[in-house]
């Protein structure tokens, strides 16, 4: 199969498959449904039906769908940002930020809402961003601006508040519900509130990152290289940093950690329409969206209770993603 | 009332304003607002809901306590008392009821209980129901209360005031019968199931010890439930072990791992044998048969006050 053909499979693949979630996603549930509800629903709506279809439903699906598209566009950036397979949104300490700030604030019951975000959302957000600042000027500082440095650091950084984390939910037992809440990631009170504070910054987030993708693209030459052939690599590098660590806090804040996506659907791309990351950025965001779309359907559906989404997304991408590889070898 | 006074003429138009202000708009059938115990406004139903969602056990066995088993729709997967729960549909458990289910049975009122994450309880007022959450308290004093609660928000205010009444004559009796004795055995508790799990000072089974004439020996720690330590049973050396369990099956079993594998013999309580069986369904739910189980163990701790009725 050429990589033209692959290239088109792959679209036809995407969309056909993001629409057919949302369908089903907005078919199924513990309450059961039919199609011919749906239809006649539409037709004429009642009360009880809008607020499982439109309410529940639906706004849950769309919320899945942003917050893959904006864990997968982090992580392809920051994959191209570190040149480094390795990379992904916890790597820099965003996740164990934004989690650590969620806690906290859940601990101290803080719950004053604001931008469509609850309480310990908007901390988690504010933390997760602070954290990322704190790494980069740490690095900065120390060694220029290696690579490994930062992601060291960010390591560390992230560590650190992965402690914290665990130290604040220890003191408080009787937040367990919580703890798997921001640890293992959830859509369980997913609403239209949250993806309308979410999307406009993703799509944005996305732009941005189309439009630099040919720098993207120079920097994966070397900096000095990149740099030599006209691209303004600091600023792009910021801009690039920002926008992850953006997409990252915004997904966790409205979702709790969600792992994989970021580190796995980049790869998963790349490995089927190549690495130019203008296409794989768009790429990237739609099969993340749609990944995250079908992980909350089997979180919802496969047992009577719910199950964190982070198992659903690790159990199901991890043995995808060897196959990938290895098929490619 | 002094400073009414010299405002006689005042007062009286104040006093006749609030009389005439019901028959004003209607407002004698509209909703009034009454306070849930997040201290969120809550519109008090005209008359008693026909549709109602209960969201922990303690309420489902208040409401049908109350003569409202017939218009509970949805109760959580642990609401097995009484025995007509199970026919009723289930909405999830504590801390995982389903949005979506509670929503499909279209409830008129959804009382919710302290242990309901309060993240999933604003999720459910969102979509526009009438969610009505309850505290529970410290002790077994806050039942009653608990209990008119209920009763208010349910338009059962008379029956609730009943129940109330019966159940403190049997709680003061017990008050009585304890008051005045002369040494209050020391009781341990364990929650049979993994380990020495047992009630803390912060535990409504704490409060039950010690009116029931006893005394807890995990009293001092500063939590609900905790894992006690071997060497400090050994140090308390407890005259009384009560073993909350579901079944007498489970007593037995609890009763062999205590004797046998649990690593504290020799204390007072399996020399004497005074281990008994307290049933767990019952004393685990904050609802009337606390009462019940006060009753039991204060029989157990002094059967000679007690006429020796277990």
């Amino acid at each position: 199969m050429s990589r033209k053909t692959g290239r088109r499979v792959f679209w036809i693949a995407c969309i056909v498959l993001c629409l057919a979630g949302f369908l089903v996603s907005i078919l199924t549930g513990p309450v059961r449904t039919t199609p011919g509800d749906l239809l006649r629903f539409i037709q004429e709506p009642d009360r009880v039906q809008a607020a499982i279809f439109i309410d529940l439903r639906l706004a849950r699906a769309v919320l899945a769908f942003l917050v893959g598209a904006a864990l997968a566009l982090s992580g392809a950036i920051l994959q191209g940002y570190f040149r480094n397979p390795m990379a992904d949104p916890f790597v820099v300490g965003v996740s164990s930020g934004a989690s650590l700030g969620a806690v906290v604030a859940a601990a101290l019951g803080f719950e004053a809402a604001a931008f469509g975000f609850s309480g310990p959302g908007l901390l988690a957000f504010l933390s997760g961003l602070g954290i990322v600042s704190l790494v980069y000027a740490l690095s900065l500082r120390r060694g220029g601006s290696k690579v490994e440095t930062f992601l060291l650091t960010g390591i560390a950084a992230g560590a650190l508040a992965s402690a914290l984390t665990s130290f604040f939910l220890f003191m408080r037992s009787d937040s367990y519900d919580q703890a798997v809440f921001w640890l293992l990631g959830s859509f369980q009170l997913a609403e239209w509130g949250q993806a309308a504070a979410i999307a406009p910054w993703i799509v944005l987030c996305l732009l941005g990152s189309v439009w630099l993708g040919r720098d993207m693209d120079l920097l994966a030459l070397g900096d000095e290289t990149a740099q030599a052939l006209g691209s303004p690599v600091r600023r792009v590098r910021k801009a690039f940093l920002a926008m992850s660590a953006l997409l990252a806090a915004l997904a966790v804040a409205v979702s709790g950690i969600i792992g994989f996506v970021g580190l796995v659907v980049p790869h998963w791309v790349r490995i089927l329409i190549g690495p130019g990351h203008r296409v794989l950025f768009v790429a990237s965001a739609l099969a993340g969206g749609t990944f995250l779309l079908y992980c909350d359907l089997l979180a919802r559906n496969i047992l009577p209770a719910e199950l964190p989404i982070g198992v659903i997304t690790a159990a199901v991408g991890a043995p995808f993603f060897l196959y990938l590889l290895h098929k490619k070898r | 009332m002094s400073a009414a006074r010299p405002r006689g003429p005042l007062a009286l138009l104040a006093a006749a304003l609030t009389l005439w202000a019901p028959s004003v708009k209607g407002v004698h059938g509209r909703a009034q607002d009454i306070q849930d115990d997040l201290g969120r406004p809550f519109p008090l139903p005209s008359r008693t809901p026909e549709r109602i969602v209960s969201m922990a056990p303690n309420v489902t066995e208040i409401l049908f306590a109350l003569g409202l088993g017939g218009r509970v729709v949805g109760v959580t997967r642990f609401c097995d008392f009484p025995p007509e729960t199970a026919s009723i549909r289930r909405i999830g458990g504590l801390v995982d009821p389903n949005i979506e289910v509670i929503q499909s049975l279209d409830p008129d009122l959804v009382i919710a209980f302290r242990g309901n994450p309060l993240r999933l309880v604003g999720r459910i007022r969102k979509l526009g129901l009438p969610v009505f959450v309850l505290d529970i308290g410290e002790g077994l004093d806050s039942l009653l209360p608990l209990i008119a609660r209920i009763g208010r928000v349910t338009r059962t205010e008379a029956r609730a005031a009943a129940l109330a009444a019966g159940l403190r004559h049997r709680l003061g009796a017990v008050d009585k019968a304890t008051r005045e004795i002369a040494s209050r055995p020391k009781v341990f508790v364990l929650l049979y199931g993994q380990g020495l799990w047992t009630c803390g000072g912060e535990s409504y089974v704490d409060d039950l010890i010690g009116r029931a004439g006893g005394m807890n020996v995990a009293s001092s720690l500063p939590k609900k439930w905790a894992l006690y330590k071997r060497e400090r049973i050994l140090e308390d050396d407890p005259d009384v072990i009560f073993i909350l369990a579901r079944s007498s099956g489970d007593f037995a079993a609890g009763r062999d791992w205590l004797l046998r594998k649990a690593g504290v013999p020799g204390v007072s309580a399996m020399r004497s044998g005074r281990i008994y069986e307290v049933d767990e369904n019952a004393a685990s739910r904050f609802g009337p048969r606390l009462v019940d189980v006060l009753e039991q163990m204060a029989a157990l701790l002094h059967p000679e006050r007690s006429g020796g009725r277990p």
